[in-house]
């Protein structure tokens, strides 16, 4: 069977043992501020602090993994397409015969890649310091729903269990004799009697756990204890400020004319 | 009917799920007594999960349908309380485990304590009552386990233990042991032996009549939706209505072809009795 989405990395770092909200909030204002930021030279810089943060937290090589999976494609494709045939092009950086490469396009593409990377490295720190589960705790403890905690709780569980029966149900076909690989009409022609049994187990599996979160108490309009506690501390509230008011500060400086 | 000291009472219930054309259940009269053990058998479509989720109180709240009659659980009467505030005091456990847990969370220990932390229970006594659990059901050394990477036995034992979390006085058993191997079979029957003794009224639908007989003190055995017999299982199991609809132990069917007369074993240590006799 298939276990969770989680991409969490056991460690004992001080982004592991920070709050979940910490972490959230050091994200999300990374990815803004590398996004609003005006140059390369300030991507870079946020650049440069999420690594050594992902190096702090012992998860460089996991990253590095993910991370070229993801962005060397993009970065090849941003590139080519922007050195080549950006609207804005003038200067020639080289030229193999008709082939004519432009500085303008090469910066654009730069500044846009840094900025997918400085995303991707700032969610994969947080993913890989992060249980899914402590995300929901902290925002149940912070007012979400107990509702919604499980909403946002088992979405992360769903799709490898949903990949786990599906993968179940192919196997049962081939085994009587369905053809599922070879030529796209066949394959398409295979969708069909995959796709109803899972559709319909789905339905069923849903309607039965539905059941079994009533018989378990789900949904008693009881006040509802905190699992655990999150180590908190006053720097760390502060920080949170500090990260989440970096953003509109940011926009500010930017329509100040932050250059 | 009397209502005190029991568990569970059926009077005159029928009932139908939502646009069935007939009844699950029919005309079906039963008291279960506090502490009692009683083991529930018959073929497919007999109406043994329709008496577990009437019970329950999963029908008719759940899945709507007509009910007639009276179902009392716990001295209540089930149209008065909802599943979920049943819950506290009785629990269900499905034929089929996966479906049973909650699918929220990401360790086992988490998932036992997941109905102890639904109905309010301080964090103290969920980890306590967690680690009782698990142990009472042998899945303590899975405590960090992700829920999903379990085998369907350890599932079954994992969904049991989140019943147990909750402390309820009423177990209702839809087949516990469909996905185990005959030695989680034994464990899990040793941890309902204990439960049994501690005062829990158990109602087990179970098919393996053998095991029915050596572990209930008292079996009903049901026939498209009617119970057709109700008593100690030597008695029901030597009815011919029961073994002609129903069936009978391999050790009664084996007396009965080695032409002994009734009333024929239904257990291994009577029927070890009966035959040592006769070689004797």
């Amino acid at each position: 069977m298939a276990g969770g989405l989680s991409l969490y990395a056991e460690g004992k770092s001080l982004l592991h043992r920070a709050h979940p909200l910490t972490k959230g909030a050091l994200t999300l204002s990374a990815i803004a501020i590398a996004f609003i930021a005006p140059s390369i030279g300030w991507v870079l810089g946020i650049g440069v602090i999420l690594l050594v943060l992902v190096t702090a937290a012992g998860v460089l090589r996991r990253l590095l993994a993910v991370a070229a999976a993801i962005l060397l494609p993009i970065t090849l494709l941003l590139l080519a397409v922007q050195g080549f045939a950006n609207a804005n092009n003038r200067t020639v950086a080289f030229a193999l015969g008709p082939i004519v490469y432009y500085r303008e396009g090469l910066a654009i593409a730069a500044l846009a890649a840094l900025r997918i990377a400085c995303l991707v490295c700032a969610t994969f720190l947080f993913s890989f310091t992060t249980r899914p589960a402590d995300i929901s705790e902290a925002l149940m403890q912070r007012g979400l729903s107990t509702r919604m905690g499980y909403v946002v709780q088992s979405a992360l569980q769903i799709i490898p269990q949903t990949l786990d029966m599906a993968g179940r149900i192919q196997d049962a076909q081939r085994a009587r004799g369905l053809e599922t690989e070879g030529s796209l009409p066949r394959r398409a022609r295979a969708y069909l009697p995959l796709m109803l049994p899972l559709v319909l187990s789905s339905l069923v599996a849903t309607q039965e756990r539905a059941m079994a979160l009533e018989v378990r108490g789900f949904g008693l309009p009881v006040k509802r204890v905190a699992r655990f506690e999150f180590a908190d501390s006053p720097l760390q509230r502060v920080l949170r400020w500090v990260l989440i008011g970096a953003v509109p500060a940011a926009i500010a400086a930017r329509l100040a004319g932050w250059r | 009917m009397a209502l005190s000291s029991t568990s569970l009472v059926f009077e005159n219930v029928s009932y139908a799920y939502e646009e069935a054309a007939r009844e699950a259940v029919s005309d079906i009269s039963l008291s279960i007594a506090v502490g009692e053990w009683v083991g529930v058998t018959g073929p497919t479509n007999a109406g043994k999960s329709t008496l577990c989720l009437l019970a329950m109180g999963l029908a008719p709240h759940f899945f709507g349908g007509r009910l007639k009659g009276r179902v009392v659980v716990l001295e209540k009467d089930s149209r008065e309380l909802s599943v979920i505030q049943r819950s506290a005091e009785v629990g269900l456990l499905f034929q089929n485990p996966f479906t049973q847990i909650s699918g929220a969370r990401e360790r086992v220990d988490d998932e036992v304590g997941f109905g102890p932390e639904c109905h309010g229970v301080s964090r103290l006594e969920v980890a306590a009552r967690v680690e009782e659990a698990m142990a009472l059901v042998g899945i303590s050394q899975l405590a960090a386990r992700h829920p999903m990477d379990l085998s369907g036995g350890q599932l079954q034992r994992l969904a049991l233990a989140g019943l147990l979390a909750m402390r309820p006085k009423l177990l209702l058993l839809d087949e516990p042991t469909s996905q185990l191997d005959p030695a989680g079979t034994a464990a899990i029957f040793d941890v309902l032996a204990g439960l049994h003794a501690s005062g829990i009224t158990i109602v087990m639908v179970e098919h393996r009549l053998e095991t029915l007989c050596e572990l209930c003190p008292r079996v009903v055995a049901m026939v498209a939706g009617r119970i057709i017999a109700d008593g100690p299982p030597d008695d029901v199991f030597n009815r011919e209505a029961v073994q002609l609809r129903v069936g009978s132990p391999v050790f009664t069917r084996l007396a009965r072809e080695a032409g002994l007369s009734p009333p024929w074993p239904v257990r291994l240590r009577d029927a070890t009795a009966v035959f040592g006799r006769r070689l004797a």
